[in-house]
């Protein structure tokens, strides 16, 4: 018995390692978004504005990928605003009154900032972000694939976040 | 046994009973001694057991219950009214057979930290106990008049839940860091200051600071809390000093400063004067700021706050002192006030300036 | 006779599964957003059409074949599904026709450079972004100043411009037009810090009466009321110093006698003239 008791020690440990690796993992279940701030203005882009601008957005995808996939409207009012916030919640509606959902695999955006305005209230940026779409009725997979989107995006600061106001889909950018 | 046992705890409840009652003067009292009889007084004005305390003057007919009440125990809604007395240390300076002079120490808890005052009283003996001659604070009567208020006053609306996105608000009003000085005091980093109202606007201002050490690292963070006047009307230059106890100043490599201001109501009364301000020393031979504050104003100032700025000979500041004064600025009557200064910097003192804050109960938002 | 027996149940089956295949959906060729947009569809028999796009989700049974309508209020990119198959389209916003004019403060110093920000987000009728360059007009003007005017092209549905603050104080309009569409914004141009600050005492029956002449900036606006000028006055005895505020253009204080006395004024950073009262040099 008095053998088996380092072993236990290494085992309990073991597992509180992958516990704690699980809910971080969790914690930080964000898509990744990769920010350039080098070509806005007329305003240049302060650090922690440029790390706001970044975590929000993030937030705000994961939101959306949530909120198409659940059919959840509440879970988008913390990160949209405006005319994004009332596109996302109609479409949501229109799923759920025909049984239909979205569901996305983010894998990642590079995301540009094009304009901050001089006052500091709005930023506009382009996304190009990978992802893999599924659309489903119910559980059946209607069609699946895997493409780059590219997307007009304009944030505007709120009350302790950045939120979305538009997010608009826009052909492919020449660099 | 039973029974004995009732008889026990009835006379040891008959005993306590009685020494509650005739320990009118609080279980410490000596009336027989000029500091005992200043520290019953005392006790009774910390107990506002007035009657008792009143029994201890000797000057009863210079002065009647309610004002004794009004002067020991506050009144007009000053901090007096709201503050209790923690401690009395009481010191004979001089003594014979039938009067003594007693300096007290006194330490008043209030809702904005301690206040200490020092005050000397007479005692005279009265058959076999002294008792105290209360100073009678003679106040400048003010004739009854009207007083016309014609001060400006500023309200605010904002924007609707409904207003299209790029409708304006108001801005809360420009404000600027005009001077910062960090100095090491009693182990810790102090910052100190000068803030600037620039707008046309009144604003609720306060002043947060960080430290940032040699690795980068943030190792303070802190508010200049009531060391700053918040309310500042249009051009109004206030003082301010953030305090970061235990944090060596030799451990800081960087301050980061950052002003806040709201937007708020307010009004552009009252205007108080600080006339006669002088350095003197006081009774303990400390360096002190004192002067008169006046209320110009037709409402009665309940908490005055006075903030000094001390500054150097190249008109850098060196210290902000503050203090609150326990008694209400009543219309247009002089109130005097007393601020500690430093002894270590006092030499290098070459000017300063004085500000008040007005906090009163009943004045709507200025 | 074999082989053309052959031949033909070859081309029988070549043709089934042609059509077979063929049952699908096409892209519109040019689709605005507020427009009904026509999506052709070509095969036979009945078909459950799958529309997801921006603000949109929809679920219709369709006859292969015909064109279907739907009403797209949204621009961007939507997916259509038939039978698995899938066809993406764009939906471009349409013209113009509303702005989102943010002016910014809401109160600025006269006579200063680049002071006053105006930035347009341009949208069509039902709220999408107008990306197409698009001329924007903005207009700053405040009664008894110059005018201002500037064109800006936007770009990307953005059009932004700094200005100045005119010389004069009060309240400045600025507009931003696009086309037949106007947003007024109001900017208050307030008087600068003070200038020339001057004061002069008067003797009283109690002591002395200070007063400023009518404060204002250097562009001659009056400094308004309430703001604070601060009266010092330093003698041998001591100092006394009174906070005083503009009333109707004018600080003043009453301070108590004074021998061998200056008598100084500031107001915010600015100081002003020196005056020496009571005798004594």
């Amino acid at each position: 018995m008095k053998r088996l008791g380092p072993y236990v020690l290494i085992a309990l440990v073991i597992v509180a390692c992958s516990w704690w690796i699980v809910v971080a993992q969790a914690a930080s279940d964000l898509p990744k978004v990769d920010l350039n701030v080098n070509a806005a203005g007329p305003r240049p882009v302060e650090d922690t504005t440029e790390q706001a601008l970044q975590r929000d957005y993030a937030r705000a995808w994961s939101s959306m990928e949530i909120a198409l996939s659940q059919n959840r409207a509440d879970v988008l009012d913390a990160d949209f605003v405006g005319v994004a916030l009332d596109e996302l919640k109609d479409r949501v509606n229109q799923q759920q009154q025909s049984g239909l959902h979205t569901r996305y695999v983010d894998h990642g955006h590079k995301l540009q900032a094009v304009f901050y305005s001089p006052e500091g209230s709005a930023v506009q940026l382009r996304d190009t972000v990978q992802l893999e779409v599924q659309y489903l009725d119910g559980d059946k997979v209607l069609h699946s694939e895997q493409r780059t989107e590219n997307y007009t995006v304009v944030m505007t600061a709120g009350e302790n976040r950045w939120k979305v106001r538009v997010l608009q889909a826009a052909a492919a950018q020449p660099e | 046994m039973g029974r004995i046992l009732m008889i026990v705890t009835i006379v040891v409840t008959v005993l306590l009973l009685a020494a509650g009652t005739l320990g009118a003067h609080g279980s410490s009292a000596n009336l027989s001694t000029p500091d005992g009889v200043v520290k019953a007084l005392f006790e009774d004005v910390g107990s506002k057991n007035w009657k008792a305390a009143y029994q201890l003057l000797s000057n009863k007919n210079a002065i009647d219950l309610p004002t004794f009440i009004r002067q020991a125990g506050g009144s007009d809604g000053d901090l007096r009214m709201v503050s209790s007395i923690t401690k009395v240390t009481p010191k004979i300076l001089r003594e014979s057979d039938t009067e003594a002079q007693v300096r007290t120490d006194l330490q008043w808890t209030t809702a904005v930290g301690a206040i200490y005052g020092t005050r000397d009283l007479k005692t005279v003996k009265d058959g076999k106990d002294w008792k105290v001659e209360w100073p009678v604070e003679q106040q400048a009567k003010v004739p009854p008049q009207v007083i016309p208020v014609n001060f400006l006053r500023w309200d605010i609306v904002t924007r609707g839940a409904d207003d299209d996105w790029g409708a304006q608000n108001v801005d809360a009003p420009r404000v600027r860091i005009v001077s910062m000085n960090a100095v090491e005091y009693e182990g810790g980093t102090v910052i100190l200051g000068e803030i600037v109202n620039e707008d046309t606007v009144p604003g609720f201002v306060s002043v947060n600071a960080s430290l940032v050490g040699k690795d980068g690292k943030t190792i303070g963070e802190e508010s200049s809390f009531d060391k700053i006047s918040h309310i500042l009307l249009p051009k109004e230059v206030s003082p301010f000093r953030v305090d970061f106890p235990g944090v060596k100043l030799s451990a800081v490599k960087n301050v980061r400063m950052q002003p806040n201001s709201l937007l708020v109501p307010a009004s552009a009364d009252p205007t108080i004067g600080v006339l006669n301000q002088r350095f003197e020393t006081d009774a303990n031979g400390r360096k002190v700021l004192r002067g008169e504050m006046i209320n110009e104003s037709g409402q009665t100032v309940n908490i005055p706050h006075v903030l000094a700025t001390f500054y150097d000979n190249s008109g850098k500041v060196i210290w902000v002192s503050d203090g609150y004064v326990d008694h209400a600025l009543l219309p247009r009557t002089p109130q005097s006030f007393t601020l500690g200064l430093r002894p270590d910097i006092a030499d290098k003192v070459q000017t300063y300036r004085v500000t008040v804050n007005t906090y009163s109960i009943n004045r709507q938002q200025g | 006779m074999r082989i053309i027996q052959y031949a033909l149940m070859l081309a029988i089956c070549w043709f089934a599964a042609y059509v077979a295949r063929a049952a699908d959906v096409q892209a519109p060729s040019h689709a605005v957003a507020g427009n009904d947009v026509s999506l052709p569809t070509s095969g036979s028999g009945n078909a459950t059409l799958f529309v997801f796009g921006p603000g949109t989700a929809i679920k219709k049974e369709v006859r292969l074949g015909d064109h279907v309508t739907l009403p797209l209020k949204r621009a961007g990119r939507y997916s259509a599904i038939v039978n698995g198959e899938q066809v993406q389209f764009d939906v471009a916003a349409a013209a113009p026709s509303d702005i989102a004019f943010l002016a910014r403060p809401s109160r600025v110093p006269a006579d200063r450079k680049d002071v006053i920000a105006g930035t347009v987000f341009l949208f069509d009728n039902n709220h999408n972004l107008v990306t197409s360059p698009t001329p924007v007009k903005f207009d700053l003007m405040v009664e008894g100043g110059q005018p201002q005017s500037r064109h800006v092209q936007s770009k990307d549905g953005v059009a932004y411009i700094k200005l100045d603050s005119g010389r004069k104080a009060g309240p400045a309009q600025f507009v931003a037009t696009v086309g037949a569409k106007s947003v007024k914004r109001v900017v208050e141009e307030t008087a600068s810090d003070p200038c020339n600050l001057r004061i002069h005492a008067t003797p009283n029956k109690d002591g002395l009466t200070v007063e400023t002449d009518p404060v204002k900036d250097c562009a001659g606006n009056p400094v308004p009321d309430g703001t604070i000028v601060t009266i010092t006055a330093t003698s041998p005895k001591g100092r006394s110093t009174v906070d005083a505020r503009i009333k109707k253009g004018i600080a003043k204080a009453d301070l108590p006698p004074l021998q061998n006395a200056t008598v100084s004024v500031a107001a915010g950073v600015v100081m002003g003239n020196e005056i020496h009262v009571g005798g004594g040099m």
